[in-house]
């Protein structure tokens, strides 16, 4: 059955409809919801550390960098290389490492996109 | 003389023109996007109301470029005369009252010329950028308006000829003195002709071929950028205007309606933009509703079902005037 | 008079670089000539110096689309070489997810299709339906696109009864919303003129150039990978092939919904069949495989995805190869593309035939020579490639 401007009625529907999209960046931040579980930006938690340096020698990215602080060894994670996988999370023995719910990554200058 | 010549300026001459046509930009965006669920334009303004005249002044300040291989002649005057044209048509229209700032015997048939005579203007604007997808986007819009100009003709004159008038006044005066607009009747079909034709006149989905984006890039108008690209955006949107409006006033009675003494050429405007954007609401859902056709596919569409259409139309009008 | 035209490598239709250099006659295509090396990322030999979990990452970004099919049929491979299996359990989230992305992919195809037909309307229509897919996406596994949910041995996380339930209300929704768009498609006169007769590959051209597919299946073969090789349980829910012999960018688009119908009761067969037990093999951070190579194959959203691994007994595969489907299909893309006879090809038939074989470029590179002194470009083909390593005593 052919039916010029079939979804003529879909389309004036629309019109009463909520609309679909959220002004993201200018207004209605608050409409985002990100699931649990959400892989963001890394939480790092340093008391819990131990120093074992899994999660540098795991990072497919590159984006952990080991250094030494007053209690030792300890990473520093490189977000502008980070994926998000989630490698890191996963294998630290003491789960010093989570993915947060933080995903506007944007920066003027690298520091800010470390995270200690 | 200083009250003609503020007539021709400001009101209802080219200043209430350029700001209406961006405000009818405004509508078909708005009203496109709210009909695919979306927000369109909302950052200028209320509603983003200034959007395209955000877009112009942006468009405006770009860097201008002209390629190497251009025909400099062509690539510096189409821009110019292009809204020039329409503007002038616009000066037709009978906005403040039964009679539009310009009314000469046969107006209608300067604003068809003045149509045919844009699509030549793209012709030029596509082959004097000398680039190969310009070029064949203004092959498309010549060969497109083979198709749909002997229809759309046929359709506004059979509207004079129910009027029994040749000028945009009198087409208006009839219908004010018939108490009817020329579209009840058998002039129904001649309206659908002239939504049809007039969305290929503008080339706007399903007849945007010519600068059809998915296909050659954005056609004719490829190489045309920054102050140029604003002044050929800035024709479309007064040939929307142009467009509406000549439906609003062939078919759907222009200007006229109930009155109030004093306040004339108010009411007068109201009624006119108020028809004329029922036209463009129409227009819009039009193209939102369709893909884009194929060239030969237009061509066959408008030879084999709107030209039987319109001589019939011809045919029904002779009996019935 | 006929002269060249170039879609690519930067044109609207495809995001990414693709050369199609059409020479036309008027508006009629004589000749087409595909370039496909603008975008030559070295995954494979990346691949080599990761380790096998590292590996599974870079593998799953060789298409951010068909991310799950990737990972897949990383994972598959890589157990294939321990001689490992995933647990039931496992096996059923794995097609759970990979069946979400096919939807999704196919929602974003058909979306951008139409896009690309100039029906902007369909286009925003397909995507809002297909953000639900990309939220189910990202509650299961915790990204919209980059999924990281198979790892080798298993799937990441397990199902809750809250996904549980929201996956069954979407699958309800989007049911009737692909039955309104089908409906819509089937008698949309502007639609069928863009589509019926578009881009005719006849069922033994088909087989000969190598499409695979959704492609293939328009042309009336039955073929998937998930019928014919099964690999992830694939052998106890039932689903269809959905096949059409319209041999045309109709039936590619029909093929297409109906797949999405198919995928969407999987998914709901999958949910009521889940099996219990564990959803992961424990596995060591690091670990070497055996001596040997493997070869997995997986049907991604586009096609049939092959992968193929050798190993030294490394931490690292020693050769890694990965066929995607597009390269596969563009082969065809050239045939379609040439008129001849009275099949008639118009500029305007160019995004829906491309188009049509869901493109898919990133890792689709050949190796080109360009002699920068005589100005000339020319394909090296694979043996003289071989040879050349040969003689310099590279190994391949
Ligand atoms: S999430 Fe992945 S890429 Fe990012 S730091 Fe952890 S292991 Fe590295
Ligand atoms: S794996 Fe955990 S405990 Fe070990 S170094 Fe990294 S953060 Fe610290």
């Amino acid at each position: 059955m052919k039916a010029p401007g079939y979804i003529f009625a879909e389309a004036l529907r629309n019109l009463i409809k909520k609309r679909a999209t959220v002004l993201y960046p200018y207004r209605e931040v608050e409409k985002i919801h990100l699931p649990d579980g959400f892989r963001g930006k890394i939480e790092f938690d340093r008391p819990k550390c131990i120093g074992c340096q899994m999660c540098f020698r795991v990072c497919p990215a590159k984006a952990i960098e080991i250094i030494e602080d007053e209690r030792g060894k300890r990473p520093i994670f490189l977000i502008y290389r980070c994926i998000y996988c989630g490698q890191c999370a996963e294998v630290c023995p003491t789960k010093a490492i989570t993915l947060g719910k933080v995903f506007e990554n944007v920066a003027l200058r690298k520091e800010e996109l470390e995270v200690r | 003389m200083i009250w003609k010549i503020l007539e021709v300026l400001i009101f209802p001459g080219a200043l209430f023109i350029l700001a209406m046509s961006l405000f009818y930009e405004w509508v078909d965006r708005k009203l496109y996007a709210r009909l695919q669920n979306r927000v369109g334009p909302h950052l200028a303004g209320p509603f983003g109301i200034f959007q395209p005249i955000a877009d112009l002044i942006k468009l405006l300040s770009k860097e201008d470029i002209v390629p190497a291989a251009a025909d400099k002649f062509l690539f510096t005057f189409t821009p110019i005369i292009a809204p020039t044209l329409i503007l002038f048509g616009c000066m037709f229209l009978p906005i403040a009252g039964p009679s539009g700032i310009i009314s000469i015997n046969g107006d209608l048939i300067i604003l068809i010329a003045l149509m045919s005579l844009f699509t030549v203007i793209i012709y030029l604007a596509g082959e004097g950028s000398n680039n190969r997808l310009a070029s064949i986007g203004a092959t498309r819009a010549a060969l497109q308006l083979v198709g749909y100009e002997i229809p759309l003709t046929l359709a506004l004159l059979c509207g004079a000829i129910s009027a029994r008038s040749l000028s945009l006044r009198g087409i208006v005066e009839a219908q004010t003195s018939y108490g009817s607009w020329i579209i009840a009747g058998p002039q129904i079909i001649g309206f659908a002709i002239f939504i049809v034709t007039a969305q290929a006149e503008m080339e706007r989905t399903p007849f945007d071929i010519p600068e059809a984006e998915q296909e050659i890039v954005a056609g004719w108008s490829v190489e045309y950028g920054g102050r140029r690209l604003a002044l050929f955006r800035l024709s479309r949107d007064l040939e929307l205007f142009l467009l509406s409006g000549l439906g609003a006033t062939v078919f759907l009675g222009g200007p006229s309606g109930p009155l109030i003494q004093g306040l004339e050429p108010f009411l007068h405007t109201i009624y006119f933009i108020a028809k004329s954007v029922v036209v463009l609401v129409i227009f819009t859902i039009f193209r939102a509703i369709f893909a884009r056709l194929r060239i030969d596919q237009v061509l066959s569409f408008s030879w084999r079902y709107l030209m039987p259409l319109a001589i019939l139309l011809v045919i029904i009008t002779g009996v019935v005037a | 008079m006929s002269f060249e035209i170039p879609i690519g490598p930067q044109h609207p239709i495809h995001v990414e670089p693709l050369m199609l250099k059409l020479k036309v006659e008027g508006e009629l295509i004589v000749d087409v000539d595909i370039d496909v090396s603008y975008i030559h990322r070295g995954i494979e030999k990346a691949l080599e110096l990761r380790s096998y979990p590292q590996g599974l990452f870079l593998a799953e970004r060789i298409c951010g689309i068909c991310n799950c099919a990737h990972s897949l049929c990383y994972c598959l491979n890589i157990e294939q070489l321990l001689g490992k299996e995933a647990p039931p359990r496992a096996k059923y989230l794995r097609v759970i997810v990979e069946e979400l992305s096919r939807v999704h992919s196919h929602l974003l195809w058909l979306g951008h299709y139409f896009h690309t037909l100039g029906f902007e309307t369909l286009f925003m229509y397909f995507w809002r339906d297909r953000e639900r897919v990309m939220d189910m996406l990202e509650l299961m596994t915790g990204n919209r696109v980059t999924t990281s949910y198979n790892v080798i041995g298993g799937v990441r996380r397990d199902i809750t009864p809250e996904i549980d339930s929201k996956l069954r209300r979407m699958i309800e929704h989007l049911r009737e919303r692909m039955k309104y768009y089908e409906a819509a498609i089937r008698s949309e006169p502007s639609l069928l003129g863009r589509l019926q007769g578009v881009g005719l590959l006849k069922p033994e051209d088909a087989i000969r150039l190598g499409t695979v597919g959704p492609h293939l299946r328009a042309s009336g073969v039955k073929h998937d990978v998930r019928l014919d090789d099964p690999y992830s349980g694939h052998e106890e829910i039932p689903f269809n092939v959905i096949t059409y012999d319209t041999c045309d960018c109709y039936g590619r688009v029909m093929v297409r919904i109906g797949e999405v119908f198919e995928s969407l009761d999987m998914i709901a067969y999958a949910l009521d069949h889940l099996p219990s037990g564990e959803y992961r093999l424990k596995m060591p951070p690091f670990f070497k495989a055996p001596v040997g190579e493997s070869l997995s194959r997986v049907e991604a959203p586009r096609g049939e995805l092959i992968h193929y691994s050798i190993s030294d007994g490394g931490t690292n595969p020693f050769r890694y190869r990965v066929r995607t489907p597009t390269l596969a299909n563009l082969a065809s893309v050239a045939a379609m593309l040439k008129s001849r006879g009275d099949y008639e090809v118009y500029i305007a038939d160019v995004p829906a035939i491309l188009g049509g074989i869901d493109p898919c470029i990133c890792c689709t590179a050949r190796v080109i020579i360009t002699d920068e002194g005589k100005k000339t470009r020319r394909i090296t083909t694979l043996t003289e490639l071989e040879r050349y390593a040969r003689e310099r005593g590279v190994r391949m």
